[in-house]
Formats: structure tokens, C-alpha cells, sequence
């Protein structure tokens, strides 16, 4: 079989993976945590349904709210589906529009998505959809110096901060996947990663306690489609941040190096494969980890910023 | 773009980056009991490091004195430690009230910097002995500076204590890149060292508990002329 893809065919299918996988894998999550807790859980496509339910209910918004209310979810859900345009999906090779933009760039998309909900939370005049805004801001502020040292560690490795370089030279030998750098630089974004999917050891995602909560919070006034373009927005950004451990940090194997059909779909059942896999393992952190109090989130996120820090020395010496 | 070392320089430099972060984790730990724990887990490290080293540069000699040094610092030493401070394996021993003197983020934050001074401070000296790589040696430089902060930081002396001996770690790794090869009956000689400091720590710590019936440090600031 000889027929290539065309590229843009490809790109399209990049987007349509994350779009689509992104339920399975939090249905899966949800799934490995009840049977981790002895319970036998929801269906694996629980999400897909809980979002059809959602999207056929009526929506509704606060009087007062203007229409950034409304748009800020779609504007979101944009936002997140742009992103796997920027970053190794399925593909080895960079496709056309992957160098629209860098890490930074990807990065700068997500925040761009978190600040247009926060924003919409600020218009609700909701108390907890405000909390919730103001901590979620907050961390992540907290968590930037992590990111941006990721980034350096990144940049010193490669030359470049593209995130296909990065795995490009990840599978260019065992000596680039054991060197602290590498592990030190991966082990910090996985810390992000919990904390801005809202993981224990920072906020339970299945709390109903308001005062527990972070990023859970702030869709608290959306209802109907757009409540559920927020959940399937924070979904997205959760396999989002997964496809970046996995296909540019831990374990950039099994793409696509052709434009053969079979390639890119197998390319596309690795990516649920190993997003699966650090779901479980995160679920596995769930239930090993107690939640940490909000004021012990500062030592989490210094105990990441020691990470990336060490992981950007060690790189100084030559050798790391 | 920087190039990759080499698998073996790769493994040797990343367990001396995990022994420098257990030595942070030390920083953040309240209780004694846990900080004793780090403490074993950093020697092990230790030990695995020689093993290593020992395998992939056919230094047979090493292979003794990662036993020895794990059976003295995993099991030998945590176990005399516990004994000393009156903490049974299976119990919590609290921590000592008012032992931070900076609040754990901050801990970690002067942490960083004085790594940092380490770090560069040793890896100027552009020395790579023939078994392990200069990094490591810098990461020997960044731990022993932060056991001196961890020595700083708190207010007790069991911690201060576990802060000296992991500086004896840290001394211990250097040796081991710089001077892979040294003969065994010198760095046995350390390790009974070793021995002789937790001897007199543990009597230190008692005396003081006994006088001031608590292991904080806070009372003996009274005491300058």
C-alpha cells in the first residue's frame, strides 16, 4: 500500500485525535480510580455522554453577565484545539502549520484559554466561580518560573524550542534519555501537568467541597453547551499536556515517520495508548497522596521549580 | 545543540542529581524519623553509585566498599541514630517545635542558590577523574553546600546531626568521582570516621537533651558573652 495522506489530511487528524480521545482518556482515569478505591465506576465512555446530555440542556446566563460570558468558552475550546497543531501528535516530521509557533507559543495558547475563563468567571459576580478564577491564576503564576525553566532546559538540549526537535533528538539515543537534564526537566513538567489538571497532591477533581477547589470552580455559572464546551475544554487540555510528556519528553516512539494511512492511525492508537498510561499512573497518584493544603501548594510548586532549576545547571557543565 | 553523554556518564551523573534532591527533601522534612529514613535512602544511592561505577570501569575494589558503606549508612548508622533519639522504627517521633527558622518554600528556594554556588564553584575546577563525570562532581559541590544549609536552617540538633552526615555523603561522592581508585583501606578509614562522628553526635545529643530537655537549640542562644 502505497497511498500517502496528504498533509493537511494529516494535520486535520492531529486535531480530530485530541478532540475525540480526550473523553475516552478521562473516562479511563475515572475508571482505574474507582477500581484502584474497590468501586466499579462509570462506563469508560461515561464523558461522551455526560457531554451529549449537556449540549442538549438549555443554557443559561447571569443577568448581568455581557457576551464575553457566552464567548469565552468557545473562544477556550479554539484556544485548546490549536494547540495540537503546534506539537508532535501523530507525526515524527513537522507538518506545515507545526511551526505556526513554538513551546511558547503552545503555552501562551493555554494561558490564553485559562485567562478567557477566568475572565468569564469574574463576569458571574459568583463568589466560588471567582475563587476559583483568582487561585487557579495564582498558581499558575506560581507554577510560570517551572515552565519557562522547562523551556531553557529545552532550548539548551536542542538549539531550538520546537517541540520536534526536542523529540527528535529524544529518539536520537539512549544518552539523551538518561541524562538528568532530560529526567530532571521531565519529572518538573509531570508536576506542572497534576497541578494544572487539578490532580491531587493539589485540588481533588471529584471535591464538591467549593472551598477545596481550584480550576473545578470556575465554570460554576455556565450551563447547557457551554458548561459542556468547558468540561471538554479542560478534557482537551488535560490529553494536551499528556501528548507533551509523552510524544516530546518520556516516550516519543511509535509515530508516524511516513504519510502511509496505517502509520499515522497506528501513530494515533500509540498516543491513546500512552496518554492511558500516565492517566493510570496519575490515578495511581490519586489515591496514594493526600490532598495538600492550599498553603503547602507553595512547596509543591518549589519542590518543581528545584527540578527544572537542577535540570538547567547540570546542563552548564557539559554533560548533563 | 549539546551532545549527549554517554549512557554509563548519564546513569553516574543522574544518581548524584537524586542523591542532591534527597538532600533538598531533607530540607523540607519536620520529622526526624523521616529525615533519618532520606538519610539511609541517600546512602544507598551512594552505594549504588560505586556499583556502578565499579561495573562500568572494572574497579573491583568498589564492589567491597559498597557493601561495607551500605552496611554501615543504610542499615548500621539510621539504626544507632534511631536508638540514640529514643525513636522506635514503628512510631512517629515528633518534630521539633520551632525548628525552622525559614518556612520550607523559602528553605528550598536558599537551597537553590547555595546549589547553585556549589555547582559552579566546583565545576570551575574542570576536574573529571577517570570513573565518573565533572558533573558529578559539581553535584558533590551543590550537596555539600546545601547539607551546611540544611545545618543553618534548623533549630535542632538531631537535624544538624543528619546535616553532618550526609555531608559525609557529599564528601563521599567526591572521592568517588575524583578518586575512584583510591585504595580500600583509606576510604574504609573514612567510613569508620564516620562511625566515631555518629558516636560523638548521638552523646552530644543527649547531653544537650538532658540538660535542656528539648533537642531545639533555641536555649542555647543565652549562652553568648
Amino acid at each position: 500500500m502505497s497511498v500517502a495522506l496528504p498533509v493537511p489530511v494529516i494535520q486535520l487528524l492531529q486535531v480530530l485525535t485530541v478532540a475525540l480521545g480526550a473523553p475516552w482518556v478521562t473516562g479511563l482515569i475515572a475508571k482505574a480510580e474507582a477500581r484502584l478505591q474497590g468501586r466499579r465506576g462509570p462506563r469508560v465512555l461515561q464523558p461522551y455522554y455526560d457531554l451529549a446530555k449537556l449540549c442538549r440542556k438549555e443554557a443559561l446566563a447571569p443577568e448581568r453577565a455581557s457576551w464575553f460570558f457566552l464567548a469565552a468558552p468557545v473562544i477556550a475550546a479554539a484556544a485548546y484545539l490549536t494547540v495540537p497543531l503546534l506539537i508532535p501528535v501523530l507525526t515524527t516530521y513537522g507538518l506545515p502549520l507545526g511551526y505556526m509557533g513554538d513551546i511558547l507559543g503552545g503555552g501562551f495558547l493555554l494561558a490564553l484559554a485559562s485567562f478567557v475563563v477566568a475572565t468569564a468567571a469574574l463576569e458571574t459576580g459568583s463568589p466560588y466561580a471567582q475563587l476559583g478564577s483568582s487561585r487557579a491564576k495564582t498558581f499558575s503564576a506560581i507554577t510560570e518560573p517551572v515552565v519557562l525553566f522547562v523551556v531553557f532546559t529545552v532550548a539548551l538540549l536542542t538549539g531550538t524550542d520546537l517541540p520536534y526537535a526536542l523529540a527528535a533528538t529524544v529518539r536520537s539515543s539512549a544518552g539523551q534519555v538518561i541524562r538528568p537534564a532530560h529526567l530532571l526537566a521531565s519529572a518538573a513538567l509531570f508536576m506542572v501537568i497534576l497541578l494544572e489538571t487539578g490532580r491531587i497532591p493539589v485540588e481533588t477533581h471529584t471535591g464538591t467541597s467549593e472551598f477545596g477547589m481550584i480550576e473545578e470552580a470556575r465554570a460554576f455559572e455556565h450551563s447547557g453547551p457551554y458548561f459542556a464546551l468547558l468540561t471538554w475544554g479542560s478534557m482537551l487540555k488535560q490529553l494536551i499536556l499528556f501528548t507533551i510528556l509523552a510524544d516530546v519528553f518520556l516516550a516519543p516512539w511509535g509515530l508516524a515517520s511516513t504519510r502511509q494511512p496505517g502509520a499515522v492511525l497506528l501513530a494515533a492508537a500509540a498516543l491513546l495508548a500512552k496518554a492511558a498510561a500516565i492517566g493510570v499512573a496519575v490515578a495511581v497518584i490519586d489515591n496514594l497522596f493526600a490532598k495538600l493544603r492550599l498553603f503547602k501548594i507553595t512547596e509543591y510548586a518549589s519542590a518543581a521549580f528545584l527540578l527544572a532549576v537542577m535540570g538547567v545547571f547540570t546542563l552548564y557543565l557539559g554533560g548533563g | 545543540m549539546n551532545t549527549a553523554p554517554g549512557v554509563y556518564e548519564g546513569a553516574a551523573s543522574v544518581i548524584a542529581a537524586l542523591m542532591l534532591l534527597v538532600e533538598f527533601g531533607m530540607l523540607r522534612q519536620a520529622l526526624v524519623r523521616d529525615q533519618v529514613r532520606l538519610y539511609a535512602a541517600q546512602s544507598a544511592l551512594l552505594s549504588v553509585l560505586a556499583v556502578v561505577i565499579a561495573a562500568g570501569r572494572d574497579l573491583p575494589g568498589l564492589y567491597a566498599l559498597a557493601a561495607l558503606s551500605a552496611a554501615l549508612k543504610v542499615a548500621a548508622v539510621p539504626l544507632v541514630l534511631r536508638r540514640l533519639l529514643g525513636v522506635p522504627a514503628d512510631r512517629d517521633a515528633p518534630g521539633v517545635a520551632g525548628s525552622y527558622t525559614l518556612s520550607p518554600a523559602s528553605a528550598v528556594l536558599a537551597g537553590i542558590g547555595l546549589a547553585a554556588f556549589g555547582f559552579f564553584a566546583f565545576g570551575a575546577f574542570h576536574l573529571s577523574g577517570p570513573a565518573a563525570p565533572a558533573l558529578a562532581l559539581a553535584i558533590a559541590g551543590a550537596m555539600v553546600f546545601v547539607a551546611f544549609g540544611l545545618m543553618i536552617v534548623r533549630r535542632d540538633v538531631a537535624s544538624q546531626a543528619v546535616g553532618f552526615f550526609t555531608l559525609e555523603n557529599a564528601i563521599s561522592l567526591a572521592a568517588l568521582v575524583v578518586a575512584a581508585g583510591l585504595p580500600l583501606i583509606f576510604e574504609t578509614a573514612f567510613l569508620f570516621d564516620l562511625l566515631v562522628a555518629v558516636v560523638v553526635f548521638g552523646m552530644l545529643i543527649r547531653a544537650h537533651h538532658a540538660r535542656a530537655e528539648s533537642l531545639s537549640t533555641a536555649d542555647l542562644t543565652r549562652l553568648r558573652g
